[in-house]
């Protein structure tokens, strides 16, 4: 551009863009809604609860917040200048990723819903606010709960959140499958060592004979060679559903972590049960294995392997009833302890305890009516219609009759039971407990893939997890509690 | 400054304002992380160089970059292959051309979701479409996915898929040739495989080295497909934990946020590092203007 | 051209690896359409059942569908205990566990395993060969349960038939509110809350109109904005010989770079600070930026235009602005078309950037309502995913059609004569 005239044109061209541009974005944001506004000082007290649920679960929890609402409001109506509390419940999907990044950007929900394995992580970072005080206050108490379940949200002393819906696991079993292979339909293996033993009868092959004919065997057939035979079930595989590797180890009577914090993933009885998941691999066959669960559709579909006759016993918690009832309606199943080792009979009622919980991020603008809220949903009548709409059983000691005799889970008496149980395992305290979860999944992997030896699968394990508790108590105040 | 430099500035003025607004700040804050040991719900603090060290010394850090960069190379010269294999063959003017069109485009229309669901039922062992169809041809089917040996060449193969958006830029590129030059060409004697190699091709390099260049920083940041199908885990046995997804697990799992900006900024260099030879021997090939 | 031109002659060849490598890439949109029309336990079967089969059971001169049947092998009775943990639940017992009005059960207190017998009343006697079948429904939102039947199999009955009910289903899942999900569909989306729904509008509730006319304004503005922006960026980068201009493109190069998960934490507290968090502005005002993508793109089409046309222009006195305007920009009508497209198809189906920058249920995109399908402990719907992801991809195809009468048409205007 060589004269002033010929900028003055490039910028009314610009111009020209420019303001039709801008005009958008104003319409934009003014048809846009702002940042949540400050408290008005009169009117209802609006409070955000994020959680992760979907489906028939989040109806479950619209439920109790529509009735908790309609309650506010009566209390309102009935009594002068009461600004009820009205909760807005927004169904969060990733919700650990999302509340933390609104958390770090001062702007978090005033409940949350979290899973167990976030919030010890959470608690050391300073990201909650601890409850004591307004438990304590509200009169809530660990009588009124099942001890395992209050005991996971306590920390350092303090508590951080309340129980929301629980779980524990169990062994399930396919009669069908049961009777086919001659086995009581109604009798499920007591120790492991039967367990072992009847997954023997229950697992078959194809196999090709020599002149091309397909017939169906049992046992492990060891003695076929391998490209004569194809793998199309299974009594029984620790690799389904392989979500909790760490678990077979206080099957055995491992532990993970010590009294005083520190790693013990290569104790002689998790190397053992180590062994155990070797064990499968070495009789079924690697290769096959592979191939087997390959085959494996989605779990949450008809043809997840349980449902669909492939597995016929798996170690499941309680939420598989949903599943079933969903997929596969005809299944005729039956559920019992997970069967313990023969030399330890103490070990008889080990299962893996869990469950959901509600907490207040710091930053949260209404922590008072939060409360109020939590307060809500662990009362005996919010809880059941949590729990009912759930289909899981609720963690508070009392019970009421009407809370059993609705309830469409045929087996939800015996999975509450387990939650009492002495050996009752739930997740270690630690910040690193995700570093380790994945390390033992890796490990479980490699040992059932054969490629290395249980003893130094698990030594790797100790080593890695050693210098991360080692780095993790660097940084904070950690102590895990086994 | 001359009257050139500040029109070329003011051109560029758009972008230059959203990098100082969205970007420059995220950017350096993300730096200054990686110095830091950062949590995300506390607040940083300044740690040196620990990072870094403790980075290079993980044996998963060195195995996730392995894994990136072996996808990297597979997908990229796959997809290569199938974009310019595509954007060619409709090049000619073949009856139903637009639906050809359409349907090799399709495949990249589809939510992530519902193409990962996809190719993990089609990469199932016994039964699934996969290996029912190398079995008519006499090959054994792998177990793909449950495999460690067969995952990442899976997961390769899925790409292969994604080509319509190589194909369409292509397509457009090769459309931008000059009919007078294939005129010109005929006129000379040449057949088709002789247009190809000498009109076609080298005129439309500007636009495979512009898909090239793409296709490496996008196939080197890898993630949703293998956290969708593997849930960031990386299994079976690590074969698929790429380089963001084991990012991910330990900024936003292990809630080590500094660790992940230190993995991000070297990952950053990696790809500048790649990206700059790259584009440095495209020379070699490459023409422009005619 | 006359007809003897060796270019328009088309290759029978041709045809042949078009149409292998077509239905190829078809396969993917035929199995999602396929699916979504085939009930629950069908989808993802393995291996396929490609045609929807649905099951009837005809009971007392009604025709009604049901689950797929699953065999009862052996004699079975139908009780309802009066006692015990089961009482007044219906149980499907073996024949040889109920005798006499009595029913022998295990039940598990404290740990031990015990026999107990309980009085209980005969509901049906079920003989082995018989088959159990529930009623179906294509969604399963309620807590209600389904009747239940233990027929014989003469009574069932299989036809290929579609599940065009997936789609209404679909469409009125994504509803929030259990109130509203229980009306009929047109009501339902008559009370959509749009974008410009003032906020305390209570009737008003958010549907799957909602998330799509979100999904819409995010992709729509974004694109006008990348188109308007890259291409004055990439005019910048490839037609103006200035300083720095190398080192711009390196920095622009570099930017794409940075994965996205470092950035937005510090995304997210930037766009606090501005008060766009609680609306969709996070999503399209960055793209009024100019996208490193589609600057790269436009600035390698711009280059390949020769330098003598915008040499004559500019000798015969026309702005930068006005050679961009009227010259340039009309030449690379394919490219331009090519980055409105992808703009479209990437705000279209972006998850991470939603999810992480929504926080109203009013402003959640489709991608986020996909997720509404999946539920950890309940079962994802998988038809119903299928049938809104069909719903999802086919504004996309349409657009794709439109756009692709501007690619073909660059042959004709490349300025081959200079």
């Amino acid at each position: 551009m060589h004269h002033p005239r010929q900028a003055f044109r490039f910028l009314r061209g610009v111009a020209a863009l420019a303001l039709p541009a801008a005009a958008v974005v104003g319409l934009a944001a003014g048809c846009g809604k702002g940042a949540v506004p400050p408290d008005a000082g009169t009117g209802p007290r609006k409070i955000i609860y994020w959680e992760k649920w979907t489906g028939f679960e989040g109806e479950a929890a619209e439920q109790v917040v529509k009735t908790f609402n309609a309650q506010e409001q009566q209390k309102a109506r009935t009594t002068p200048a009461y600004r009820p509390i009205q909760v807005q419940l927004v169904s969060v999907a990733e919700i650990e990723q999302k509340l933390m990044v609104a958390i770090a950007g001062g702007n978090p929900p005033d409940v949350a819903g979290i899973e167990t394995k976030m919030l010890y992580p959470y608690i050391d970072k300073g990201a909650l606010l601890d409850l004591t005080e307004m438990i304590a206050g509200a009169g809530i108490s660990k009588a009124d709960y099942i001890p395992v379940f209050w005991n996971m949200c306590e920390h350092h002393g303090r508590q951080w959140a309340l129980p929301t819906t629980p779980s524990t696991t169990a062994l399930h079993w396919n009669k069908r499958l049961f009777s086919e292979a001659g086995l009581n339909p109604d009798v499920p293996p007591a120790t492991l060592e039967e367990l072992d033993a009847w997954a023997e009868k229950l697992t078959r092959w194809e196999v090709v004979g020599g002149d091309g004919t397909k017939e169906i065997r049992t046992g492990f057939c060891t003695n076929i060679p391998d490209a004569d035979k194809r793998l199309v079930q299974v009594g029984f595989l620790p690799a389904e559903p392989g979500w909790w590797p760490f678990l077979w180890c206080y099957h055995f009577g491992g532990r993970l972590f010590d009294e005083n914090g520190n790693v013990t993933a290569a104790a002689p009885e998790n190397v053992q049960a180590f062994e155990w998941l070797a064990s499968y691999s070495k009789k079924l066959g690697v290769a096959h294995l592979q191939r087997f669960i390959s085959g494996f559709g989605n779990f949450s579909s008809p043809q997840n392997p349980f449902l669909s006759g492939k597995v016929a016993m798996e170690i499941q918690g309680v939420w598989m009833y949903n599943f079933i009832d969903k997929y596969a309606p005809g299944l005729q199943w039956g559920v019992a302890p997970f069967p313990y080792p023969k030399s330890r009979p103490e070990l008889a009622r080990t299962t893996l305890a869990d469950v959901d919980m509600v907490v207040i991020p710091k930053g949260a603008r209404h922590p008072q009516e939060a409360f109020a809220f939590m307060r809500y949903l662990n009362s005996q009548e919010g809880m059941e219609m949590l729990c009912l709409g759930h289909r899981k059983f609720s963690p508070l000691m009392k019970v009421s009759s009407g809370f059993v005799s609705a309830h469409p889970h045929p087996y939800v008496a015996l999975f509450r039971d387990l939650a009492f149980s002495p050996t009752v395992v739930a997740m270690p305290k630690s910040g690193t407990w995700n570093e380790y979860q994945r390390e033992m999944e890796n490990a479980a992997g490699g040992v059932q893939d054969l490629n290395v030896t249980p003893a130094a699968a698990l030594a790797g394990v100790q080593a890695r997890l050693s210098g991360a508790v080692e780095r993790n108590r660097r940084t904070s105040q950690a102590t895990p509690t086994p | 400054m001359k009257r050139r430099d500040l029109v070329g500035l003011l051109f560029c003025a758009p972008w230059l304002l959203g990098f100082l607004v969205f970007m420059l700040l995220p950017m350096g804050a993300a730096l200054y992380y990686s110095f830091c040991d950062y949590s995300i719900v506390q607040a940083p603090a300044f740690i040196g160089l620990a990072n870094y060290r403790e980075l290079l010394a993980d044996a998963l850090f060195w195995r996730s970059l392995y894994n990136t960069l072996y996808f990297a190379a597979g997908a990229v010269l796959l997809g290569l292959l199938t974009s310019l294999v595509l954007a060619l063959l409709l090049n000619c003017r073949v009856r139903g051309l637009a639906f050809y069109r359409t349907v090799f485009f399709l495949p990249s229309l589809m939510p992530v979701v519902a193409g990962s669901i996809l190719w993990m039922w089609m990469y199932a062992g016994d039964g699934g479409i996969i290996n029912t169809a190398l079995k008519a041809v006499g090959l054994p089917g792998p177990a793909w996915l449950a495999d460690p040996r067969f995952a990442k060449p899976a997961l390769i193969l899925m790409s292969m898929w994604g080509a319509g958006h190589a194909m369409v830029i292509l397509l457009a590129g090769l459309q931008d040739i000059p009919t007078a030059l294939y005129e010109a060409a005929v006129i000379d004697g040449a057949g088709w495989w002789q247009r190809l190699r000498h009109v076609t091709v080298p005129l439309v390099t500007p636009v495979i080295l512009f898909n090239l260049v793409m296709g490496l920083i996008v196939s080197l940041q890898v993630f949703t497909q293998a956290f969708i199908m593997t849930g960031a885990s990386g299994a079976p046995e690590r074969a698929t934990l790429f380089y963001v997804l084991r990012l991910y697990q330990v900024a936003f799992r292990d809630l080590r946020m500094g660790y992940g900006c230190a993995m991000a900024w070297i990952l950053f260099l990696v790809i500048l590092g790649l990206t700059a030879l790259l584009i440095r021997f495209s020379g070699k090939w490459v023409q422009y203007e005619r | 051209m006359s007809d003897k031109n060796p270019l328009h002659r088309t290759s029978p060849w041709l045809h042949l690896p078009l149409v292998l490598l077509g239905l190829l890439f078809l396969f993917p949109l035929v199995w999602l359409v396929v699916s979504s029309l085939q009930p629950r336990e069908q989808v993802g079967l393995i291996p396929p059942q490609w045609l929807p089969r649905r099951h009837y059971l005809t009971l007392d001169g009604r025709t009604f569908p049901v689950t797929p049947p699953e065999p009862i092998l052996s004699e079975q009775r139908l009780v309802k205990p009066l006692d015990g943990p089961d009482r007044g639940r219906r149980r499907l017992v073996a024949a040889g566990r109920y005798r006499d009005g009595q029913l022998t059960q295990t039940v598990f207190t404290d740990g031990r395993r015990e026999e107990r017998v309980f009085p209980a009343e005969l509901i049906q006697a079920v003989p082995a060969g018989s088959r159990y079948v529930r009623e179906w429904a294509p969604s399963k939102y309620r807590t209600d349960t389904p009747r239940e039947f233990y027929v014989s199999p003469d009574r069932l009955s299989v036809r290929i038939q579609p599940v065009w009910g997936n789609y209404p289903e679909a469409v009125r899942a994504l509803t929030a509110g259990e109130d509203a999900k229980k009306l009929p569909l047109r009501e339902l989306l008559g009370r959509t809350r749009w974008p410009w729904t003032p906020k305390d509008a209570p009737e008003h509730t958010v549907t799957f109109l909602t998330y799509l006319a979100n999904s819409l304004v995010v992709a729509v503005l974004g694109m006008i904005g990348t188109l308007l922006s890259s291409s004055l960026v990439a005019y910048g980068l490839a037609r103006i010989q200035w300083r720095g201009r190398g080192l711009l493109f390196t920095l622009i190069l570099a930017t794409m770079m940075v994965p996205f998960p470092v950035l937005m934490v510090p995304l997210y507290g930037l766009f606090r600070s501005l008060g766009w968090i609680g609306t969709l502005m996070p999503l399209w005002v960055p793209a009024w930026c100019g996208s490193a993508f589609n600057i790269f793109l436009l600035r390698q089409f711009f280059l390949t235009i020769p330098a003598e046309l915008t040499d004559a222009a500019r000798i015969d006195g026309c702005s930068e602005f006005g050679i961009y305007w009227r010259i340039m920009l009309p030449l690379v009508k394919p490219a331009l078309a090519v980055v409105a497209l992808f703009h479209f198809l990437y705000a279209w189906n972006d998850f991470l950037a939603p999810l992480i920058f929504l926080t109203e249920p009013e402003t959640f995109t489709m991608a986020l309502g996909l997720q509404q399908y999946q539920s950890q402990h309940g079962g994802s719907e998988w038809h119903l995913l299928m049938a809104a992801s069909v719903l999802l991809v086919l504004p996309v195809v349409a657009l794709f059609f439109l756009a692709q009468k501007t690619f073909v048409q660059g042959i004709a205007t490349t300025g081959g004569n200079g």
